[in-house]
């Protein structure tokens, strides 16, 4: 190759991977919040085994507007009516977890038509007080990240000035309210990530994928190379 | 017994023959650089996204009930292997479009659409066209919020055309009947969804498909263009040549596996781009998300659209770019083939690719009157490229004719 084929090839390759980078994996260009997360909660956050916990509080603390259905969590007064227990076996699907060894049912997956025809009173009644219906959270933790969360619940009015979520924690009167919504964060997070041993087995995998395609290639290219060399290329 | 089946299935097909004659004996130039594989890694791709929608289409359902909930429980959490299945179509459209962009810029670049190959241009040009619609169409299944306001946003472009100067009574009349004939109804709803999931997963795919094969078809007929810009004589010139089996299948081989290795990374490692986050709210028609921008295939178009302050003129820049595009065989009339022979159109060629690239980033920019103004710049700069051809060409036709015609 020449120095001018290679200038050429140099900066093509160059700009296609800045390019890249730019729109698929950092954009320094483009809008975006950033949400400081203090390193306690943070560390809350990222530990496993406080979902447990973080699920009771979500179920004291949230359950009275919200619901979160994908982990078979419903609104406070929807649940306790007498016919919703025989309304969630025949239309949901049991989620499943593991304790002690052992398979039992931890809730069940009611499909959204379903649930919102049962809560339809309770979700207007809900709108009437607050001006909108309060969303599921079962993916929020997707759509919104750790850091806003957790700001968001400590102080909904000032990360969402004229919100209708009220403030529920005080760290003037209560001392563990950081790490009480630290956890229910956590567990937000527990319901949209994969379980640690699953995300083990994923990244094992992906591992294994990538390093069979590059094998494959560096092996065809070797064979070419023989093939070619044995025809007289 | 194996070689028996072949030989009972060859008496009758002939497919020995064919083989023969469309894989050892058909010749490609040596010197194809390595953009040239952008086409074969294109056909991969597109044949992930076949099997990969295969696997979601059986667990998707096309209700707006019921569709968050399938591709983000069902699909990502209840069926085995649901994510990957998921992972894999995300990241295949995105890098579908990249590997189709990469493709024609080679194309452009090489000037692989002048004589004899304006056909391939032309349908690759109608292939790029089925795969936005493909991906827009697509783009609304999950209905998280940015399918549904993106949508929203696509099907009221008609609607938003009244201030049109002579064409105004026309648009305001039928404007909003186009917008509500593409929506089903003033809303987006199930009728849309419908609408949207049939033609994504039965009609586009089929239309793709046919595209494709006649693609393939008329650049084996065609045959592969050259870097260097001449026709190479497959009879005069041996030296140059080589079977596209082995030496090209191999070549290309290889290269595919290293690219799906980097299409995995992202498929297991890095996939925040390719499901965004605001997509994980579910659709709500009553609260419209602060940043609505199209994914970044289509930035540069919709650039266009929203730095031209009138929106009946943006709108009839950015088709105009795609008309232009498509006629891009005709508007480059000159005998010389190839940048690396054309200095004039290497230059253009850049201009082109930085515009191009300028307005894609401006798109995911906040909409401020500095980059209103910037779009407009890089626009005016994507149309002196088209319109630079026309007189290029005339330039070098003069050269050509003074040097006795000769290249």
């Amino acid at each position: 190759m020449s120095t001018w084929g290679l200038v050429k090839t140099v900066f093509f390759t160059a700009v296609t991977v800045i390019f890249f980078f730019i729109i698929w994996i950092h954009n320094p260009f483009a809008p975006h919040e950033e949400y400081e997360l203090p390193d306690e909660a943070e560390k809350i956050i990222g530990d496993p085994k406080v979902a447990i916990e973080g699920r009771e509080l979500f179920k004291q603390n949230c359950t009275s507007c919200h619901s979160l259905r994908y982990d078979g969590i419903y609104l406070m007064s929807v649940t306790a009516k007498p016919e919703w227990s025989a309304i969630e076996k025949a239309h949901g699907k049991p989620i499943l977890e593991e304790k002690d060894g052992k398979i039992q049912v931890r809730g069940y997956f009611v499909p959204r038509d379903v649930y919102e025809a049962v809560a339809q009173a309770d979700l207007q009644n809900l709108k009437a007080s607050f001006g909108k219906i309060p969303p599921d959270l079962s993916t929020m933790y997707l759509a919104r990240g750790a850091g806003y969360l957790y700001n968001f619940i400590m102080d909904p009015q000032k990360i969402l000035p004229g919100t209708s979520m009220p403030k529920l924690f005080y760290p003037e009167y209560d001392k563990e309210a950081p790490q009480k919504v630290a956890k229910i964060v956590a567990y937000m997070r527990s319901v949209n990530e994969p379980p640690p041993g699953e995300k083990a087995k994923r990244t094992l995998m992906g591992i294994v994928t990538i390093g069979y395609f590059i094998a494959m290639g560096a092996l065809l290219w070797i064979y070419r190379k023989r093939l070619l060399a044995k025809m007289g290329y | 017994m194996i070689k028996r089946i072949v030989d009972w299935i060859d008496e009758r097909t002939h497919v020995r023959d064919l083989y023969r004659e469309q894989m050892v004996e058909y010749k490609v130039p040596k010197n194809l650089t390595f953009p040239y594989v952008f086409g074969v890694l294109a056909l991969i791709t597109f044949a992930i996204q076949i099997i990969s929608g295969i696997i979601l289409i059986m667990y998707y359902k096309p209700v707006i009930a019921h569709a968050f909930d399938s591709a983000n429980y069902t699909i990502m959490r209840e069926i085995s292997f649901g994510w990957l299945f998921r992972h894999i179509h995300a990241a295949g459209a995105n890098f579908f479009l990249a590997i189709v962009y990469l493709h024609m810029f080679t194309g452009i670049y090489y000037n692989a659409y002048k004589k004899p190959r304006e056909l391939v241009w032309i349908v690759g040009w109608v292939i790029y066209f089925v795969l936005l619609v493909t991906a827009l169409t697509g783009y609304l299944l999950p209905w998280g919020q940015l399918s549904y306001w993106g949508t929203v946003v696509t099907t009221e472009i008609p609607a938003s055309l009244a201030d049109a100067p002579i064409l105004k009574g026309l648009f305001g009349a039928i404007g909003e009947t186009i917008s509500i004939w593409m929506k089903g109804g003033y809303k987006l709803e199930d009728l849309a969804l419908g609408r949207f999931f049939g033609l994504h997963v039965l009609l586009l795919p089929l239309i793709l498909l046919a595209l494709v094969s006649i693609h393939l078809f008329l650049v084996r007929a065609a045959g592969i263009s050259n870097p260097e810009g001449y026709e190479i004589d497959k009879k005069n010139e041996p030296e140059k040549v080589a079977p596209f089996h082995p030496y090209m299948t191999l070549k290309e081989g290889a290269f595919a596996m290293w690219y799906l290795a980097i299409f995995f990374f992202f498929v297991f490692f890095y996939m925040h781009h390719f499901l965004p986050a605001d997509n994980f709210e579910p659709a709500d028609p009553l609260k419209t998300p602060p940043h609505i921008a199209p994914e970044w295939y289509l930035l540069g178009f919709y650039e266009v659209f929203r730095s031209i302050p009138s929106k009946f003129w943006g709108f009839v820049a950015f088709n105009l770019i795609l008309v232009l595009l498509l006629l891009l065989p005709f508007l480059d009339f000159s005998p010389v083939k190839s940048a690396r022979r054309r200095p004039l159109f290497f230059i253009m060629f850049l201009v082109f690719l930085f515009s191009s690239m300028a307005l894609t980033v401006l798109g995911t920019m906040a909409p401020t009157p500095t980059n209103a103004k910037l779009g407009m710049f890089f626009t005016a700069l994507v149309f002196l490229f088209f319109l630079s051809l026309p007189v290029i060409s005339f330039l070098e036709w003069g050269w050509y004719k003074a040097r006795g015609g000769r290249a």
